[in-house]
């Protein structure tokens, strides 16, 4: 029963991904096909915000799955070896061309390239990937024993493609909540065809597993037929409020209804296929780590989920509503910056033409300052040597104590420094700036 | 059975990517606790010191922070890529240990960057400040379940072997193992110093060319203060830490000493190990120093050497001797660098000593490659096991192809090169740009370069 729970979890952190990532990464990809630089800089924006912790639910899916069900986890990352890495690779520079591009004051053309390709790579890999776990991995005792190209079949390809669109939809819907004017408007236009896309391509799917796995679909129990068909259902009904909603107000709607559409199409997957997590025959049962520790993961990881599920709909509600330019990007007044470069760095001269030639009181005669400095150093080393406890027989003295004794008294003369510093005026930045 | 090839380039992929991804954490940790107290005071007294402090150290934590993410993600499929009976073995164990850290660190962090990064104006200043907080508590206990996992590879207990898998027998030792009580404070305290170091050296930067000096006062007085208290312990914890290793893996001590047989007793400042005959080629050492570190005064007792380890078991003294060195004398440097801080300052000369602010800058790298160096150390001279005296790494490995062990080295390489060589010139562009400037005691920060640059 447990195993059905750890299950359970990895499944559900994979639809949060499908979802949340889903919709990011469609939005990349869409940005490659939008002219605009102002909007494909809106466009990464968007995202800035939100794809680390949407890409922190296939890390916990990954993880999850190693630990509840290592079998699993042991045989497919080995068996969908190379579409992974790339998938990987992908997000490496997907995350850097997200971050250095939002750095950036405009627009970088070839960051923003970056980010829409990546985008594209990555959904087709996710989707290699799939395509080739549901149609079977050859494997031995929780380790995978095939092939490097057995993730590679028609059936994969297919899933790839389907993947992209299913992408590509939530894309568009997260683009109809979250834009105005143009962008808001194509996202309505787009919803359609794309959803038209997804239905084809669920049905071209689901009829190809029965040919990329034939001894999969045995509706002969009726629970699993019961199930499969409830979803089904649940998936053309949400399907249908996405087709009524893209374009309409509110602008909310389309992106539920795909959540709607995603959910319950894992569903019926999962309805379909259940025991089996890798056809032919790797099952949860015979994957799955011992109860032990299933059980700490799923009371460690089920106890944690609540307060991970409060900050994460509090960090989306901060972003509510449609996208606005922060404030601070925005407002740049350069007659009021101007007047202050030149007198600052006329300040800065100054400082550094009277720098070199001051002298601190107390520096005596060359030899009396090369005596000191020696003996400084000395000290140094000392003082190296016993927080070392080379000295291994003194150490009683030395040990924990000493060691405090030492840094309490750096601790001390920094503050006693620090506080003399900051009534000398040399940390006041209002003085300097005038 | 994958050759012997697949084993090598997937180890040498594992380093890589393992050294790229260290780099950034090294960093950050450090750098969100700095810009968290940093908030804090602002958000307490309104000095906008504090707030130009907090935007500036902003831009370089957010690219900082992104990229060890995406670059963490990889690791945390790697282990399964790359090492899939490894994955089958310690999942039961490992695999809960890191999956807690994902659900109470990853998603701690990854749900509170947006609005660190993204809230100004947004939310109210102690709302901030309060995401602040969170990233420190996120990376915090993301360093704890990693250390705890690293650990027991290290030296592993608390488990019972059930048909060639790793199962837990008592959690709290396999969380809390023997290593990890010495070397979590140590890995905890070598963020903290490459994050000071870093901003020490920035900041001495700007003091070379007399710029920002409020700013650059202020943070490098920050920086050497903390180092001051921190690097004394450090020294301490780092040599409980090396004897501790020193019993529970006595090949590693081995290794790192760089002694094949067991007759001398000097320290070795340098040697070129040759591997198939267990002898040094070259061998430069300061006698009797070896057996002073191992506390006998009178310099007579013997390091121990690596031919006491069946051959079989012995890892590469290359990478152990001189990662441990880097992490060594890079670790001395920093000392003698924040105690001439400590005596600088005494004389009231912090601001003024510009040798010693030269010096600063070149030290701003100096915790990163003392944290490399120790990771190597640490890892490859626990090698030939990937959990230590249990699973070999030859047998760790997943069924590939070369083919595909080779392509996916080359990409690694290829992007984590790239990358590394714009994230140092980021920094590089934004220091030279420099903190925003305050117009007047009020309103948001302009920023003059960018202005320029437009």
């Amino acid at each position: 029963m447990l195993e059905y729970t750890s299950y359970a979890l990895v499944l559900f952190a994979l639809g949060a991904y499908l979802l949340l990532d889903g919709y990011d990464l469609g939005i990349g990809i869409l940005s490659l096909f939008d002219r605009s630089d102002r909007r494909r800089k809106e466009y990464n924006e968007l995202i800035a915000t939100a794809w680390d912790a949407n890409e922190s639910w296939l890390i916990l899916a990954g993880v999850a799955l190693w630990a509840g069900l290592p079998g699993v986890y042991a045989t497919v990352l080995p068996g969908v070896y190379l579409p992974l890495v790339v998938m990987l690779l992908a997000f490496v520079l997907r995350g850097a061309a997200i971050e250095l591009q939002s750095a950036a004051p405009g627009y970088l053309r070839g960051w923003g390239l970056v980010f829409g390709l990546s985008s594209l790579v990555a959904s087709l890999c996710q989707g290699l990937v799939a395509g080739a776990v549901l149609s079977g991995l050859p494997h031995r005792g929780g380790v995978f024993t095939g092939d490097t190209f057995d993730w590679f079949t028609p059936y994969s390809v297919l899933c790839a493609l389907g993947l992209a669109a299913v992408h590509l939809l939530a894309g568009a819907a997260w683009l109809q909540d979250k834009t105005v004017g143009t962008a808001h408007h194509r996202a309505g236009l787009l919803g359609r065809p794309l959803l038209l896309t997804v239905a084809a391509a669920g049905v071209v799917l689901a009829l190809g597993l029965s040919l990329a796995d034939p001894q999969r679909f045995r509706f002969d129990e009726p629970l699993r037929t019961t199930l499969f068909g409830l979803a089904v259902a649940a998936a053309m009904v949400c399907g249908a409020i996405a087709w009524y909603g893209f374009g309409r107000r509110p602008d909310w709607r389309p992106f539920a209804a795909v959540a709607g559409v995603e959910a319950a199409g894992l569903l019926a997957l999962v309805a379909a296929t259940a025991p089996v997590v890798v056809p032919p025959n790797l099952t949860v049962h015979a994957a799955a780590s011992p109860h032990g520790s299933q059980l700490f993961l799923l009371i460690g990881v089920g106890g944690c989920m609540p307060v991970v599920l409060a900050y994460n709909i509090y960090a989306w509600w901060v972003f509510r509503g449609k996208f606005t330019q922060p404030a601070a990007l925005t407002d740049q007044s350069p007659a009021l910056t101007d007047s202050v470069g030149p007198s600052d760095i006329t300040a800065a001269e100054e400082h550094t033409a009277d720098a070199p030639v001051s002298r601190a009181p107390g520096d005596g005669p060359r030899a009396a300052v090369v005596v000191r400095r020696v003996l400084v150093t000395l000290l140094a080393v000392a003082a190296a040597a016993v927080s070392q406890d080379i000295f291994g027989g003194v150490a009683t003295w030395i040990d924990p104590t000493g060691i405090a004794v030492f840094s309490v008294t750096a601790l001390a003369v920094w503050i006693r420094s620090d506080r003399r510093s900051a009534s000398a005026g040399e940390f006041d930045l209002r003085a300097a700036e005038r | 059975m994958p050759t012997p090839a697949v084993v090598e380039i997937s180890r040498w992929q594992f380093a890589i990517t393992a050294v790229f991804h260290m780099s950034f954490p090294a960093l950050t940790v450090g750098l969100s606790l700095f810009l968290s107290v940093m908030y804090t005071v602002y958000v307490r007294t309104e000095n906008p010191l504090y707030l130009q402090i907090f935007r500036f150290w902003k831009k370089i934590f957010a690219v900082g922070f992104g990229l060890g993410v995406v670059a963490g993600t990889v690791m945390t499929f790697e282990f399964g890529l790359n090492w899939g009976s490894y994955a089958h073995a310690v999942g039961p164990i490992l695999g809960v240990t890191i999956g807690m850290e994902v659900i109470t660190a990853f998603f701690l962090e990854a749900g509170f960057i947006g609005i660190l990064l993204y809230g100004d104006g947004r939310v109210r200043p102690r709302t901030m400040a309060f995401a602040c907080w969170m990233i420190v508590v996120g990376t915090l206990l993301s360093t704890t379940w990693i250390l705890s996992a690293n650990s027991w590879m290290q030296d592993p207990v608390g488990f019972t072997e059930v048909k060639g898998q790793f199962w837990a027998s008592d959690w709290w030792h396999v969380l809390f193992n023997p290593a990890f009580s010495y070397r979590y404070p140590h890995i905890l305290l070598a963020v903290l110093i490459s994050a000071c170091w870093f901003i020490g050296g920035i900041a001495a930067w700007y003091l070379v060319k007399q710029r920002a000096l409020p700013f650059a006062r202020r943070t490098l007085s920050i920086a050497l203060g903390v180092l001051a208290i921190l690097m004394p312990v450090q020294l301490y914890v780092g040599d409980a830490t090396a004897a501790f290793m020193g019993a529970h893996q006595p090949a590693k001590l081995q290794a790192f000493e760089g002694n094949w047989k067991t007759d001398n007793n000097g320290y070795n400042l340098l040697v070129v190990p040759n591997t198939d005959k267990g002898e040094n080629e070259l061998h430069v050492e300061i006698p009797h120093l070896g057996a002073v570190i191992g506390k006998d005064l009178t310099g007579k007792a013997n390091v121990p050497g690596l031919l006491q380890t069946p051959k079989d078991d012995r890892p590469n003294m290359w990478s152990a001797f001189y990662g441990f060195r880097a992490m060594y004398f890079t670790a001395l440097a920093m000392f003698a660098m924040a105690f001439a801080g400590v005596v600088l300052r005494l004389r009231g000369r912090l601001y003024t000593a510009r040798r010693f602010h030269r010096l600063m800058v070149w030290m701003a790298p100096a915790g990163v490659i003392a944290i490399s160096g120790g990771w190597i150390t640490a890892e490859t001279g626990r090698q030939p096991w990937v959990v230590y005296g249990l699973i070999r790494t030859s047998d760790a490995v997943s069924h590939l192809s070369l083919g595909a062990a080779i392509a996916s080295l080359i990409g690694f390489v290829g992007v984590y090169a790239l990358l590394l060589g714009l994230w140092i010139r980021y920094i590089v562009r934004t220091v030279r740009t420099g903190p925003e400037y305050l117009v007047a005691d009020v309103g948001p920060i302009v920023n003059r370069s960018e202005v320029n640059h437009a």
